[in-house]
């Protein structure tokens, strides 16, 4: 088997670029759909040994001189 | 949760009179551009009539709103599911970004969303590693008016960061 990477980036890009192409409203539904996943999983790792928190960031400060 | 909802409610917020010209940034106005981007909240940029020197009070907002129902989680209001969160322009990008939203209809429902160059820009002043990562999401996506790009970095002072960015990310692309 080969495993081509330039294939498989190109096939990343080309599905994101289909993805961006949905309807609007498709691409609300979905954004409804992942928030309600990505709270799943940060109660499953709040309830289990892994932190919520594992993988944070600074706020962004949007040029107001602080933490937002 | 329903997006489409927290949507109908700003614009009730605005026809209201509550607050005046608004519009959506954050991983939620990118998906206006680009394929939708996990997140957790909304954030909604708001240009306040202020006198100087006058703090803004954001208690309009949060009255108008408790009033109906919703609740308000630290610095956030929850509408519709949504957390949203209804920030200052505390830039001059940010109030020119407001100034120029553009309104896109969603089923008929309208909405006013930062244009993807302001995005762009706001995501390269703000310069967190997603925000680098949306950069390279847009310009990977050919969402960007290249001139449009350039002339808001020029007029902000950015350049500098683009050109660092540019070098960093950019400099070999496969």
């Amino acid at each position: 088997m080969n495993f081509d990477l330039t294939r498989v980036l190109e096939s990343k890009r080309a599905y994101r670029r289909q993805l961006a192409a949905r309807p609007l409203r498709e691409k609300l539904e979905m954004l409804d759909a992942l928030r309600a996943r990505a709270i799943d999983i940060q109660r499953a790792a709040a309830s289990s040994h892994l932190k919520a928190d594992a993988v944070g960031e600074a706020p962004g400060t949007y040029g107001t001189g602080g933490p937002r | 949760m329903n997006i489409r909802d927290t949507i109908t409610t700003i614009n009730e917020l605005q026809a209201a009179g509550v607050i005046g010209s608004y519009a959506i940034g954050g991983a939620v106005g990118a998906t206006f551009y680009l394929e939708p981007i996990t997140t957790l909240d909304v954030d909604v940029f708001v240009a306040f009539r202020t006198e100087p020197g006058q703090l803004v009070s954001l208690r309009p907002i949060y009255d108008y709103l408790t009033a109906r129902g919703c609740v308000v989680e630290g610095e956030y209001v929850v509408i519709a599911g949504w957390p949203v969160q209804f920030l200052p322009a505390g830039s001059s990008l940010v109030e020119e970004a407001i100034d120029q939203a553009v309104e896109h209809n969603v089923d008929g429902t309208p909405v006013r969303v930062f244009t993807s160059e302001h995005l762009a820009a706001i995501a390269l002043q703000v310069g967190r590693a997603k925000d680098k990562a949306r950069l390279l999401q847009f310009n990977e996506a050919g969402a960007l008016d290249a001139d449009r790009f350039q002339s808001i970095i020029q007029r902000h002072k950015l350049v500098d960061h683009w050109r660092r960015f540019e070098r960093q990310f950019l400099g070999d692309q496969p």
